[in-house]
């Protein structure tokens, strides 16, 4: 190959793709009755890095292969760039897809899983090496060319189905779960590795995932379903701190948001016999004597040495030390929590302990609508 | 290590005893009698190789051979191919596909005597009804060539096999993780690429068995060549199974008829062992 060829495919990565999604009123049904997808509307920006999370069965799978190819649209739109592409076949979508079990082709040796795609394109044989080349290079797996997929370890292989998706040189990156194969250390590992990868590339992806976690780290924005509808969209921040109902407060953030039904009664909070004060300008206005549900997130309920109006002694039924802090598992009137306490005391189950509800940082939510109260 | 104890062979013993006395004693007897006169009554005496010495200069054999290889030969492609197609067709998204997979396997629920017969009236009959509606001298008079017995041969076993072969390729068809087809549409392959280059390579293993079930049973082909053509023309047709059997059973020659069965058993056992050998390696693991 010429240099100047070399060089020019080097840089082929950083040359700029647009790719502007646009999901409109998205919606899959089986047999016209079962909904999988309802009314889903998104609108993703170039080089965003979504990810979709819920609960399984949430629709979040089946969204990702519409917009695949993989699952016809029943009804809505779903376009790239303006372009509608409810009919086009998923090779005519200049997608990339990597899936929960790699989906490595098992009688093709890496180099010719990678390159398949390029090959199919009928692309010039030196192009098609340098560029897996260089996909090998970023991922690491220049050692590894000549093996089957077989004598690959997970990780390995999930770095091979990146780098299928990444010679493409695709507009848009789909994610179907693909790490929940690994082991929890490696899943960590390649999560920043995805991240990195994204930073570089800055091809506009979709990632499906059910662990918060995941959302959490690598996400530009979040987009949060249950049955089949989306329940909120945002950052991470935004979803984290400004949950719009309970399912999103207690699906984002582990361990969970910790919930207390009760009543509101001037400046304080009262379940069962447990009265705790809320602090100024916390408190929604028009809330008075009103049924209400408290969301407090476990960093929010803690040690405190001196007990006033915020402070419940509770028993501590679990104790677990995380290292530099402690889980610590109570009920608060029937109601179980959880709290985190600095490990600089000494705490061990069963162990009676004046906790702080710091309801300044509560979330208030309608016991019947379960949406958040602003 | 209690593999070898009383229990182990306890166990193995039934199957032991029933393969010995069912194969192994008869086999060591057959080649036994290959190396005498035994005319089925008489043991006759002790001939040393000349029973193999004959049939090599037999040329009722070595022309039944030839046919027969002929025959295994174009039937085991068209049967893998037709029961490979017909698989790619069942597993399809079309709406009638159990219906179709049933029709297809049915032929296989027919004895082959019957089949024979059948498709005798079919050849000779409705053949040459179309040929005189249509005008095609070329369906007239079959199987009454060595041609046209030969094809008449190949269309009968395809359309028996081929519905079992199927089955075989469906069950490996319905084993590919669904992931790799999607993948493949994703990496931008049409279906026909799709099946060249995914497909195809992955369901090796299937060919592995399809294509020792088909050379085996092509190989000793008997009851539809009995029904069909019964070796005619002037033995033009006749298979080896049945050219043993006629050896055996009309000409009263037991011995020479084994040593015959025992060069057949030889040749389909070095074919079809050859073959494993060589499918399987061309086959993954998924």
């Amino acid at each position: 190959m010429p240099e100047y060829l070399a060089l020019h495919y080097l840089y082929w990565k950083e040359s700029e793709i647009v790719a502007k999604l646009l999901m409109d009123q998205l919606t899959k049904s089986y047999d016209n009755k079962t909904q999988a997808v309802k009314d889903f509307n998104l609108e993703v920006e170039d080089g965003e890095f979504i990810v979709f999370v819920g609960p399984s069965g949430c629709g979040k799978s089946t969204t990702l292969r519409m917009i695949a190819g993989l699952e016809d649209i029943t009804s809505g739109t779903f376009s790239i760039d303006g372009k509608k592409m409810n009919d086009m076949e998923p090779k005519d979508r200049d997608i990339a897809m990597v899936f929960q079990n790699y989906a490595l082709y098992p009688h093709m040796t890496v180099y010719e899983n990678m390159a398949f795609s390029l090959k199919l394109k009928k692309m010039p044989k030196a192009e098609i090496k340098a560029r897996v080349k260089n996909a090998a290079e970023i991922l690491g797996l220049m050692d590894y060319l000549n093996r089957k997929p077989k004598a690959l370890s997970g990780g390995q292989r999930q770095r091979v189905a990146l780098g299928r998706a990444i010679v493409r040189d695709a507009k848009l990156f789909l994610m179907d779960e693909p790490l929940s194969n690994l082991d929890s250390k490696l899943r960590v590992q390649m999560r920043t590795e995805i991240s990195k990868l994204h930073q570089r590339l800055k091809t506009t992806t979709i990632y499906v995932t059910h662990d918060q976690t995941e959302a959490m780290t690598m996400a530009t924005r979040i987009v949060i379903m249950k049955d089949g509808v989306i329940q909120q969209v945002g950052t991470p921040k935004e979803v984290y701190d400004q949950p719009v109902n309970m399912f999103v407060a207690g699906f984002i953030g582990s361990p969970a948001m910790n919930f207390f039904p009760g009543r509101i009664e001037g400046d304080y909070f009262i379940t069962g016999q447990t009265k705790l004060w809320i602090p100024t300008g916390a408190l929604p206005e028009g809330q008075d004597k009103k049924e209400i549900v408290i969301g407090l997130r476990p960093e929010h309920i803690s040690h405190t040495a001196h007990v006033d109006e915020t402070t419940v002694s509770v028993k501590l039924d679990v104790v677990e030390l995380m290292g530099s802090e402690y889980m610590v598992y109570g009920k608060l009137e029937d109601q179980p929590f959880v709290g985190r306490v600095e490990a600089n005391i000494e705490l061990e189950a069963g162990m009676v302990f004046p906790m702080a509800f710091d309801l300044e940082k509560a979330r208030f939510f309608d016991p019947v609508t379960e949406e958040r109260i602003k | 290590m209690r593999t070898k104890d009383f229990a182990y062979w306890l166990f193995l013993a039934p199957v032991l005893i029933a393969l010995t006395l069912v194969v192994i004693v008869p086999m060591l007897l057959g080649v036994y009698y290959s190396f005498t006169s035994w005319n089925g009554i008489t043991t006759g005496e002790f001939v040393g190789f000349q029973n193999y010495i004959n049939l090599l200069q037999d040329e009722r054999f070595l022309d039944s051979l030839w046919f027969t290889t002929k025959f295994a030969i174009v039937s085991v492609i068209l049967i893998n191919f037709i029961g490979l197609s017909l698989a790619l067709i069942v597993t399809s998204r079309i709406k009638t596909s159990s219906l179709l997979r049933t029709t297809f396997f049915m032929p296989n629920l027919i004895g082959g005597l019957i089949l024979g017969f059948i498709w005798q009236f079919i050849f000779i009959k409705v053949f040459a009804s179309v040929g005189e509606m249509i005008g095609m001298d070329s369906l007239q008079v079959w199987l009454s060539t060595t041609e046209t017995g030969f094809w008449g041969l190949v269309i009968l076993m395809s359309w028996q096999m081929a519905g079992y072969i199927m089955v075989i390729y469906i069950a490996y068809l319905q084993g590919l993780p669904k992931e790799l087809i999607e993948a493949s549409e994703i990496d931008g392959a049409n279906s026909f690429q799709r099946f060249r280059y995914i497909v195809f390579p992955l369901v090796a293993p299937a060919f592995t068995v399809s294509m020792f079930l088909t050379l085996s049973n092509t190989f000793k082909l008997y009851d539809q060549n009995l029904s069909l053509t019964g070796g005619g023309p002037y033995n033009s047709t006749e298979m080896v199974a049945m050219e043993i059997f006629n050896t055996a059973f009309v000409q009263n020659t037991f011995a020479y008829a084994q040593a015959k069965a025992i060069i057949f058993f030889v040749i389909v056992a070095i074919v079809a062992l050859f073959q494993v050998y060589w499918n399987k390696r061309r086959e993954v693991e998924l």
